[in-house]
């Protein structure tokens, strides 16, 4: 047992992580064509990546949609646990089903929910449209992050601050925020890695001047199959395994203590 | 503590409660006078929470009036109210130091920085905590933990001061310890303090007075002698302190008083006449553990005598408690002092129990 445990989770790792690790020695590749495994080594695609001004553009389009998708997430999804945790909803159980919802639910089937909407509401295309849609599907994990948090402490620290004087927004300031913060920055970071890795609903939503490095990565991949996309796949790699450093860091890091008086 | 703001008088009237069909709390009326170290006692879920809850605002009654100080408070939202509030599990701010704490109502009520300090020194020294003001609240025991939460509830002067089983958590040593302490502390703060417990030990310790409540019900409200001396019925008797009871199968008047006759032939004497012509059926017979003599001499004279066999004899707490069996269905118990009895009886040893007839008490059954 004490042998096989430890072999069996490092199989699963390889399994699970190998697949993603080959882009990055093609993407050190001297050929014109995706190979693996690649018989030269150069880093020019590295340099290809900045000349072809599309991929800079993507990456700015891809920021400016995962950023304001994760403040809105934050947003909606603190306010959701707040009301599903300590509002004492006759339905809060299918209230929580139904806000975890959309994580589960296949994008596509989002994305051809969202595409008449927003073609009718004129957002296609657009930023706002984008945002809206990967809202869907970020939401719930701040929901779900932030709903732990706040599970972690008896609603009497809330009535004892209200006691103390403490109006609602001056309660939720300085004992709910100070008490959920670690969820909701987790939340929000995981929000926008969802954001930053969706395609489905990019494809449907952003036009090509919002589209966003998983749609060029697509597109590129239909047109040209060079060592470009695996660059570029790389530099993402490399961005969502440090954000999901960061979450791992935060999250084994104790409670906010306050500074002495 | 600076003893300027004397306690307010609280008046409960017609409160109530429901959650969907449940009767959290039946129409209740209260009066508690200024300064008073009012207890409420009763098993769990009797509503004593409920109670306090909506004096304190987090439970929105569905009707009734809540007067503190003469000013009807059920439309006051709970941070307009103030109101002190303990709770049993302490409810301190994990991520304020203790300073912090007991600053976080002053800072509320943006009282300037330099009176905060001083004010919070003040209260420290009053809950004993001087100079851990910068303490993490994790690094003190529960018995301190508990101080600071005092202390937070109080040293906004509120003229009412509610806690909620504020000693549950602590073992019974420190529960004892802090009893005093909280004592002490009332005299210093001068505030009306309501109290909830489900321990008639530390409720008759603490208060002038007492509430006994059951399913949502003030059942009787007395000073704790007079709660313990005259339970108005069956369930006060057995709540407060312990009780030997009888069912009644009939009644006879007897020259001074009257005769029970509680089954397995055997019969008790009382002074005291039943309601109207009770059969007994209604009411039952009650006599305390301390009441009852183990072979005395006297207990010719004593108007209640039987015999029985010891079951078992217990030493607890400064005090022997026997359990002695006087027929097939029926068994006593008997409380001494370990110094007034004549000798100590063991188990199985035959005694007389005898007691005054006055000491016999009548209590409608609940
Ligand atoms: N939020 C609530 N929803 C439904 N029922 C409740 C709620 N709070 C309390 N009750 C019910 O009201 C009754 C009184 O509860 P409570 O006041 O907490 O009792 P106590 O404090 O004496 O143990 C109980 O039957 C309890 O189940
Ligand atoms: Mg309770």
């Amino acid at each position: 047992m004490r042998v096989a445990l430890p072999s069996f989770t490092a199989l699963a790792l390889v399994y699970l992580v190998l697949p993603s690790l080959i882009i990055v020695p093609m993407s050190f590749s001297n050929q014109l064509y995706l190979t693996f495994p690649p018989p030269g080594w150069s880093t020019q695609w590295y340099g290809a990546m900045q000349t072809d001004l599309s991929w800079p553009q993507a990456a700015a389009n891809s920021f400016l949609i995962g950023v304001p998708t994760a403040l809105l997430s934050v947003a909606l999804g603190t306010l959701a646990a707040l009301a599903v945790v300590r509002g004492r909803l006759r339905f809060a159980a299918a209230a929580s089903a139904l806000l975890v919802a959309p994580m589960l639910l296949p994008h596509v089937i989002i994305a051809i929910g969202l595409y008449p909407v927003m073609l009718d509401l004129g957002l296609l295309r657009g930023y706002l449209g984008v945002i809206i849609g990967h809202t869907v599907v970020a939401m719930p994990l701040v929901f779900i992050t932030v709903a732990a948090a706040l599970r972690t402490y008896s609603e009497s620290l809330e009535l004892a601050a209200m006691t103390c004087g403490a109006g609602p927004w001056s309660a939720f300031r300085h004992i709910t925020f100070p008490m959920i913060r670690m969820g909701v920055v987790v939340g929000g970071l995981l929000a926008f890695a969802t954001s930053f890795d969706e395609l489905m609903l990019s494809l449907f939503l952003t036009g090509p001047g919002t589209r966003t490095l998983p749609r060029l990565i697509w597109e590129q991949m239909n047109a040209y199959l060079t060592p470009t996309i695996a660059a570029v796949a790389t530099l993402i790699l490399g961005f969502s395994l440090l954000l999901l450093a960061v979450v791992a860091v935060l999250q084994r890091a104790r409670p906010v203590e306050s500074q002495a008086p | 503590m600076s003893g300027a703001s004397r306690g307010a008088h609280l008046a409960i009237q017609g409160l109530y409660k429901r959650y969907g069909d449940v009767q959290a709390l039946a129409p209740t009326d209260l009066d508690v006078a200024q300064g008073e170290f009012f207890a409420l006692i009763g098993p769990s879920g009797s509503g004593k929470s409920t109670l306090l809850g909506s004096i304190a605002g987090f439970v929105p009654p569905s009707g009734g009036r809540i007067l503190v100080g003469g000013v009807d408070v059920v439309s006051v939202p709970p941070y307009r109210r103030n109101i002190g509030m303990v709770f049993q599990n302490y409810a301190l701010f994990p991520h304020m130091v203790v300073f912090d704490n007991i600053a976080f109502p002053l800072r509320m009520r943006k009282v300037a920085e330099t009176e905060i300090r001083t004010r919070v020194e003040r209260m420290l020294a009053v809950v004993r905590l001087e100079g851990m003001g910068a303490r993490r609240t994790s690094q003190l025991s529960g018995g301190q933990q508990q101080r600071v939460a005092l202390a937070r509830a109080a040293v906004y002067d509120p003229p009412l001061l509610l806690m909620d089983e504020p000693l549950g958590a602590l073992d019974k040593n420190l529960r004892e310890e802090m009893q005093d302490e909280i004592k002490q502390f009332h005299r210093q703060i001068g505030a009306t303090v309501l109290y909830v417990t489900h321990d008639q030990d530390e409720a008759a310790r603490l208060s002038d007075r007492i509430a006994i409540v059951n399913h949502g019900r003030i059942v009787q409200v007395g000073a704790p002698r007079e709660l313990y001396e005259a339970p108005c019925n069956s369930f006060v008797a057995s709540f407060l302190g312990e009780a030997n009871l009888f069912p009644i199968q009939s009644v006879a008047p007897a020259v001074d008083g009257t005769t029970l006759e509680i089954g397995g032939g055997m019969r008790l004497a009382t002074t005291r006449k039943p309601p109207e012509a009770a059969t007994g059926a209604g009411i039952m017979a009650c006599v305390r553990p301390e009441a009852i003599g183990l072979n005395h001499r006297t207990s010719a004279a004593a108007g209640n005598t039987v015999e029985g066999i010891v079951d078992d004899a217990v030493y607890t707490a400064g005090m022997l408690r026997y359990r002695v069996r006087v027929s097939d269905s029926i068994q006593l118990t008997v409380r001494q002092p370990p110094g007034h009895a004549a000798h100590h009886a063991i188990p199985g040893e035959r005694v007389v129990l005898s007691w005054r007839a006055e000491d016999t008490l009548l209590v409608p059954r609940e």
